[in-house]
């Protein structure tokens, strides 16, 4: 009984953290735009937290810097458990164009688990909702 | 002032420290320096000719020696102010004392190039990671880069 008020609730109020990693902007304004009443995340319960304590879901663009490596594994251990990563946009996927520059460690599974991948390149606001809505349904 | 106007006064100015001056197209001039008669330009430049921002400073790899290129702009014009540094003792006189904001363009030089800014206000690394390797400098021509083997999260399928 229990578990099940706990599930539903954890379905029913994913809090997001935006978390820019070193992308170029595009993926953010993508995220930002999904977060506007016209696609109407709030159904859902997602709601924008600014600090990752207290975030549910880090959503993360961009390719992994090595200089904000270090940072990131902060930011993903702050979060409390049960913690989800969705890596939108190709860049957060592997890389990209920035694949094997000096300074980029890659994609986000380089340095963290990541749960969901959302591809585009910026993705599109409905492919970020999508991703979301996905990840909800696995829990 | 023209550009045959600034080469003139430039000449009159600087006298012999000039080893060329040139315009290669309208409203550019590339002037040469020696290193050492580097801060006595920059200040011609920036008292004498007006020349008093610089755009960026830019180095250049070119196998023997370093080149660096100081890009100063005014409305009218852009002047390059080259000079030439030996790979085997890459030192180079910092121009704050001068034109203080030159010092973000100079610790991304040492940064990059690993040349030695002299009398530099302020050495720290600019743009580099923390956790980069020291004597290891991305943007000259013998510098290799391996990359890290990467991760496959579930393995190869």
């Amino acid at each position: 009984m229990l578990k099940q008020v706990v599930r539903w609730s954890r379905k029913k109020s994913p809090w997001i953290l935006h978390l820019n990693s070193g992308a170029c902007n595009a993926c953010d304004i993508e995220v930002v735009a999904a977060l506007t009443p016209r696609f109407d995340v709030e159904r859902f319960g997602v709601l924008l937290k600014a600090t990752p304590r207290h975030a549910d879901v880090i959503i993360s663009t961009g390719p992994v810097t090595r200089q904000i490596k270090d940072r990131i594994i902060r930011i993903y251990e702050q979060t409390p458990n049960p913690k989800f990563v969705i890596a939108v946009g190709a860049c957060a996927m592997s890389g990209c164009v920035y694949r094997g520059a000096y300074n980029i460690m890659g994609g986000l599974d380089q340095v963290i688990p990541v749960n969901i991948y959302v591809p585009g390149c910026p993705a599109r606001p409905d492919a970020i909702l999508d991703g979301v809505v996905k990840l909800l349904g696995t829990l | 002032m023209n550009d045959v106007e600034i080469i003139e006064k430039t000449k009159e100015l600087l006298g012999d420290k000039v080893l060329e001056i040139t315009s290669p197209s309208p409203r550019r001039i590339f002037l040469k320096v020696d290193p050492k008669d580097l801060i006595p330009a920059v200040e011609v430049l920036k008292n004498g000719l007006g020349y008093a921002y610089v755009a960026t400073i830019s180095g250049l790899d070119s196998g023997e020696n370093f080149e660096i290129i100081y890009h100063f702009a005014k409305p009218s014009s852009q002047l390059n102010l080259r000079t030439l540094i030996p790979k085997t003792h890459p030192h180079v006189e910092s121009i704050c004392a001068v034109i203080p904001g030159a010092i973000l363009y100079e610790r991304e030089l040492q940064d990059m190039f690993g040349l030695i800014v002299d009398r530099i206000p302020d050495p720290r690394r600019l743009v580099l990671p923390d956790d980069w390797p020291e004597g290891s400098y991305p943007l000259r021509k013998d510098w290799k880069y391996e990359r890290p083997p990467e991760k496959i999260p579930g393995g190869k399928s």
